[in-house]
């Protein structure tokens, strides 16, 4: 094991987890694996991540920790699990792609803009499974299967973002993920996508009901940063009322006090407030 | 006395309901019928109750919610010193509408409390 992926500096609870996990992950399934590398990797996606978050507040870093510790399980060679480690480096920071392809060879950058690349073509759902598809029947898939892995940990963690995209999220992964997964044969990745696809749907059903929709779209009045709170607040309300006519209802009056609550959330905090939700 | 947000009708209403019992967390839903208040008036009420600290709300637990396959409540509580202040102006309001009542030692007497 390299003493750098084993001796990190303090870092948080959920990445130290995170991390060794993918380091027993990796004990067991490849004990050949570039640790040197990977740890090189791990170091480079952490150092240009830093003080991002994930929905959940975690650290950023623990969602491409856990995209490679998926990847680990299905036996990803070392390439892969470096282009896991860094997939979202190029577009969500500033590392570029020629310092990337200089670190860790011109194969891992390919990888990782492939991977990239297969989520572009968006708002265009059949042109986009196809590319999914093609790319999954090409001689070289693992941009796919990357793709795959950093789905399922979002698809795992999916109830920390907004309704209406938890929805969107879970259509892509009935439609073109669980489907790539099949192709390739990898039938834990493909079950396991369902069945959180299957279940965010039928959590959030009464998103897509005429009560739903109709408070989801005056909540736009809101500020965007609480308004993913409010709107998981009602339609948690909304889901509890049996009758279609108590949900319209609570839909209506709730919508009425919307414009008051906008601007009371956007007051500015009183001076001895505590500290923040 | 100077409150920290207004103590409007509804906001009286839903401090006497969360006071029946403080120490229970109570969802919006249930909340807005013990406070006989409609939804739209009681959120915009509980994120000025929460603004100014009386109030915390919480997510219920995620693993729960996604096991029965809904939405997560969202569950309101007095804080410690909210349930203070609350108790503290409920009294004082009341205190001051029955003094008012009998008409007795007004802090201001205006024309109205001259007998004619």
């Amino acid at each position: 094991m390299s003493r750098r992926l084993l001796g990190r500096p303090e870092p948080d609870a959920g990445q130290d987890d995170a991390l060794a996990r993918l380091r027993e992950i990796l004990r067991v399934t490849r004990p050949g694996a570039d640790i040197e590398l990977i740890g090189r990797a791990y170091e480079a996606a952490e150092h240009w991540h830093q003080g991002q978050t994930r929905r959940s507040g975690d650290p950023y870093i623990t969602h491409p920790l856990a995209v490679a510790a998926i990847l680990a399980e299905a036996g990803a060679d070392d390439e892969m699990l470096c282009a896991g480690l860094l997939h979202e480096t190029i577009e969500d920071t500033p590392y570029t792609l020629d310092a990337l392809s200089r670190e860790f060879g011109a194969k891992v950058a390919a990888l990782v803009t492939e991977t990239a690349a297969l989520d572009h073509a968006k708002g265009q759902g059949r042109r986009r499974a196809a590319r999914v598809m093609a790319a999954a029947e090409s001689a070289d898939a693992r941009a796919v299967v990357i793709k795959l892995a950093d789905r399922l940990h979002n698809m795992r963690t999916i109830q920390f973002i907004p309704q209406a995209k938890q929805l969107r999220k879970a259509g892509e992964s009935l439609d073109i993920f669980a489907p790539a997964a099949a192709r390739l044969r990898m039938d834990s990745i493909g079950a396991e996508l369902e069945t959180l696809a299957c279940a965010t749907m039928k959590r959030n059903r009464h998103a897509r009901s005429a009560s739903g929709r109709l408070l989801l779209a005056v909540a736009a009045l809101l500020p965007a940063a609480t308004r993913v709170r409010w709107c998981e607040e009602w339609l948690g309300e909304l889901h509890t009322l049996p009758a279609r006519r108590g949900r319209a209802r609570f839909a209506i009056h709730t919508m009425l006090g919307i414009p008051r609550l906008a601007v009371t959330v956007r007051l500015p905090a009183p001076r001895h407030r505590r500290p923040g939700r | 006395m100077k409150y920290a947000l207004k103590m409007t009708g509804p906001v009286q209403q839903v401090l006497r309901a969360l006071l029946e019992d403080a120490a229970v967390p109570r969802y919006g839903l249930e909340l807005s019928r013990q406070a006989d208040l409609e939804t739209g008036t009681l959120y915009p009420v509980m994120a000025r109750l929460e603004r100014v600290g009386w109030v915390e709300s919480s997510w219920e637990d995620a693993d729960l919610s996604i096991s029965d396959g809904r939405p997560r409540r969202r569950y309101y509580q007095l804080t410690k010193d909210g349930a203070e202040q609350a108790r503290l102006a409920l009294a004082e309001i009341s205190f001051r509408r029955e003094k008012r009542r009998s008409g007795l030692g007004s802090p201001q007497p205006g024309p109205l409390e001259v007998p004619l």
